[in-house]
């Protein structure tokens, strides 16, 4: 799947905050920005839906305290009983403090593991850089250029009054710029 | 300009008079309840203390960290410092007029448990000299944390460094006295019991009863007027994100208590918990646990609620009310006995602690400026993005 997309690159993180509402107002469709540090207010610039990786992490957590405590239930008390200082078999408060390393565990690796998987990355993968220097001074703007009605030039004019560095128009391939 | 904002003068009416309602009350129930009414008294006392107490501590943290995030509210923890005063000294009056519970060894040396160290140490002139000192620093470094705050606001000077430096010494001292003053003014009512991971659970506790003031102040402040457009939901966020760190903070030790003295089943140390679930107070230990961590824990967690005012109002609510439930626990089965009453004393305890509480807040928070209009990390904190 490849499109045709609108780079366009700032020097000021106020101007691409700037030129991230006036381009949503336009009802152009922004791809993606790419910034050298996290720049408060960018996602709510740019209307990014919250994440679910929330989700994730809490059902990783409970799944993890749940099937730990169900886990423990069985081992000491129905597969192989074993009498620890004359306490009952199924005693809750010695499962607890396992439960609550096996939630930890599933929450962190799960978020982090979803995240991979979500944002398509891999150990090995080659990294996939917009712009050379989108990791040092630039701001940089991905718009998508596919719709119909995506005029070019007048973007770009409406682009200058926030002090764009450079435009270029571009075709990105494969799902790694989505 | 704070002085004259009338729903601030109207709400203060209104707190001392429900405080004095309280205090006649209580006064009034000391006499047909005496036990009754000194363990409300203890427990509302040793609440205002640590609040206050919460308040410098947060004004510290955030100064060794050197934190900005706070400052646009940072009047608010400034002003709960005025809980202080007036609350040590009534904890020092409800400490002198019961110590006998304290001090144990009248029954005679030579009993169980007795030592030459633990005679000495709840000796009640020394205990009571222990109890004015603790205070005594804490109110100092309280003031001295404030004063520069204030100050600030007319020279515009404030040398982070030097405060930061107070904060330090303030930290250490802190973390010793008020375990200290834990274990001396709630776990010697039973002297024969001892548990090392009391000092802690009581700052875990002071730091939530803390935070959900912070809120339940900035938000009210906010409503009435001095915070509009300065207390922001972002700061609300924050102190949501710390209120439940804190929540799980006070369970792992709640937990990490019990299950260290459930495992080890010494008759010595296992007869706190028998006193407390294997009674009728049962329900109002697991209530303890509802309160202070299932219910924050769960309407916490997600991100649209810490930003709600509303709700988190409501959670603060829960765990000041926890807190006191909590302090409840520590110390009604010990001076009240097996049965857990409720009834005129503790209603006027918690209205004296409510109203009492409420009428020191404002009158320190009317003194002065309602930001700290000098700070120069005050714009960051009002440009503030959690």
């Amino acid at each position: 799947m490849s499109r045709r997309v609108l780079l366009a690159t700032f020097s000021h993180e106020n101007d691409l905050l700037n030129a991230v509402a006036a381009v949503r107002e336009r009802g152009i469709k922004i791809v993606d920005a790419y910034t050298p540090y996290a720049v408060h207010g960018l996602e709510r610039a740019m209307g990014l839906k919250h994440s679910r990786l929330t989700w994730v992490c809490f059902i990783c957590g409970m799944v993890g305290a749940l099937g730990m405590l169900a886990f423990e239930h069985w081992t000491a008390a129905i597969a192989w009983p074993i009498n620890v200082g004359g306490k009952p078999w199924n005693s809750l408060p010695s499962d607890v403090p396992v439960a609550f390393e096996a939630a930890v565990l599933l929450a962190g690796f799960g978020s982090v593991f979803a995240l991979f998987a979500v944002s398509r990355l891999f150990p090995g993968k080659s990294a996939d850089v917009i712009h050379p220097n989108s990791s040092d001074d630039r701001f940089v703007l991905v718009m998508d250029e596919s719709n119909a009605s995506f005029d070019t030039a007048s973007v770009e004019a409406m682009l200058k009054s926030f002090d764009v560095v450079e435009t270029e128009e571009r075709i990105l391939s494969g799902a790694g710029q989505s | 300009m704070n002085a004259q904002n009338p729903s601030l003068r109207s709400l203060r009416k209104k707190a001392l008079l429900l405080g004095s309602v309280g205090a006649i009350l209580l006064g009034v129930s000391a006499f047909i309840w005496p036990d009754r009414a000194w363990a409300n008294m203890l427990a509302s006392a040793f609440f205002l203390v640590t609040i206050g107490l919460g308040g410098a501590v947060f004004l510290a943290l955030a100064n060794v960290c050197g934190a900005g995030w706070h400052v646009a509210f940072r009047r608010i923890p400034e002003a709960l410092t005025g809980l202080l005063p007036i609350g040590g000294l009534l904890l020092l009056a409800t400490l002198g007029a019961q110590l006998s519970r304290f001090t144990w060894h009248h029954h005679g040396t030579g009993d169980p448990g007795t030592f030459w160290f633990k005679e000495m140490w709840l000796d009640s002139r020394f205990f009571l000299a222990r109890a004015f000192l603790f205070i005594l620093i804490w109110i100092l470094f309280s003031r001295i944390l404030v004063r520069n705050s204030i100050r600030q606001d007319e020279t515009g000077n404030g040398d982070r460094r030097i405060n930061a430096g107070i904060s330090v010494v303030f930290l250490a001292i802190f973390a010793v006295t008020f375990s200290l003053a834990g274990i001396d003014w709630i776990m010697a009512l039973e002297p024969m019991w001892f548990s090392t991971m009391w000092g802690v659970y009581q700052f875990s506790g002071l730091m939530m009863a803390t935070l959900a003031c912070i809120v339940l102040g900035s938000v009210f402040l906010r409503s009435a007027g001095p915070m509009q457009g300065i207390f922001r939901d972002d700061h609300l966020h924050d102190l949501g994100k710390l209120l439940l760190g804190f929540s799980c903070f006070w369970m792992y030790i709640w937990f990490s208590q019990y299950m260290l003295i459930w495992y080890s089943n010494i008759p010595e140390e296992t007869f706190y918990f028998e006193k407390r679930m294997n009674t009728p107070w049962l329900p109002i230990t697991i209530g303890n646990l509802v309160l202070n961590w299932i219910i924050p824990f769960f309407v916490l967690l997600p991100r649209p609620s810490k930003r709600n005012q509303g709700i988190m109002v409501k959670i603060a609510v829960v765990v000041l009310l926890g807190r006191w439930v909590d302090l409840s626990v520590m110390i009604f089965p010990v001076v009240v006995g097996e049965m857990p009453l409720w009834g005129v004393p503790e209603i006027a305890a918690i209205a004296l602690l409510f109203g009492l509480g409420s009428l020191l807040f404002l009158r320190s928070f009317t003194l002065g400026n309602c930001v700290p209009r000098n700070d120069p990390f005050l714009a960051e904190s009002m440009h503030y993005h959690t």
